[in-house]
C-alpha cells in the first residue's frame, strides 16, 4: 500500500467518506455522494498524472 | 384610485421575527465546537448525531494513525516558515490525539522513509477535515443548518 496510487486511493477513500457523511443526511445519498467524490478524486488524479506525463515527461 | 390592501407577511417586521426565534444557546454552541476540536466526532455526538459522530471518529482516527504509521512528523510552530506553521496548526485541530501521541513520543518523523510526505499529508488533512466538521457542528448548533 505504499505505492503512490495505493496511498492516493486510501486518501481519497477517507476524504470522500467524510464529505459524503458531512454533506448529506440520508445513508443512500451519503454513499452516492461519497462514491462520486471518490471516483472524481481517483480518476481526476489519474488523468492529470497522464497529462503531466505527456506535457512535461 | 386606491392602493391595494397590504397583506401581512412574515417579513413585514424582521426585527420582531428575530425576537420570536429561539436564540442559540451560546454555551451549548461553544461546548459543542470545543468538543469537536478536542476529539473528532464528539461535537456531533453532543448535538444528537451519533451516527455521523462515529463515522468522523473512525475515519479521522484512521487517517491520524496512518499518518503516524507512514512516518509523518508533528510539525513545529515555525514562524519563519508560514506553511510549516499552518501545518502545525492544522495538526493541533485534532487536539487530544495529537497531545497523546506527542506524550507517547510518536510523530518524530522518519525523514528517510519513502512515505514520510504521505504521512505528513495524512496528519495535516485529518486536522483540516476536523476543521470543516467543527464548522458543521457550529452551523447545526446555531440553527443555521437543519438536518433533514
Amino acid at each position: 500500500m505504499t505505492t503512490h496510487l495505493g496511498v492516493m486511493i486510501l486518501f481519497a477513500a477517507c476524504v470522500s467518506t467524510v464529505f459524503g457523511t458531512l454533506l448529506r443526511d440520508q445513508v443512500r445519498e451519503q454513499v452516492r455522494l461519497g462514491a462520486q467524490i471518490f471516483s472524481s478524486l481517483v480518476v481526476g488524479a489519474y488523468v492529470v498524472g497522464w497529462l503531466m506525463y505527456f506535457v512535461f515527461g | 384610485m386606491s392602493s391595494p390592501p397590504s397583506q401581512p407577511s412574515k417579513t413585514a417586521n424582521p426585527a420582531r421575527a428575530r425576537t420570536t426565534e429561539a436564540a442559540p444557546d451560546t454555551a451549548k454552541v461553544t461546548r459543542a465546537c470545543v468538543l469537536a476540536v478536542l476529539v473528532p466526532g464528539l461535537g456531533h455526538m453532543t448535538i444528537g448525531q451519533p451516527r455521523k459522530a462515529g463515522v468522523f471518529f473512525v475515519v479521522l482516527m484512521t487517517m491520524f494513525a496512518i499518518g503516524l504509521a507512514f512516518g509523518g512528523s508533528f510539525l513545529p510552530f515555525a514562524t519563519d516558515e508560514p506553511l510549516v506553521f499552518l501545518g502545525a496548526a492544522a495538526q493541533w485541530v485534532v487536539f487530544v490525539p495529537r497531545l497523546l501521541a506527542g506524550f507517547a513520543g510518536l510523530g518524530q518523523g522518519a525523514v528517510t522513509a519513502v512515505t514520510y510526505d504521505y504521512g505528513n499529508t495524512f496528519l495535516i488533512v485529518a486536522g483540516l477535515l476536523n476543521t470543516v466538521i467543527t464548522l458543521d457542528v457550529f452551523d447545526l448548533a446555531t440553527g443555521r443548518k437543519r438536518p433533514s
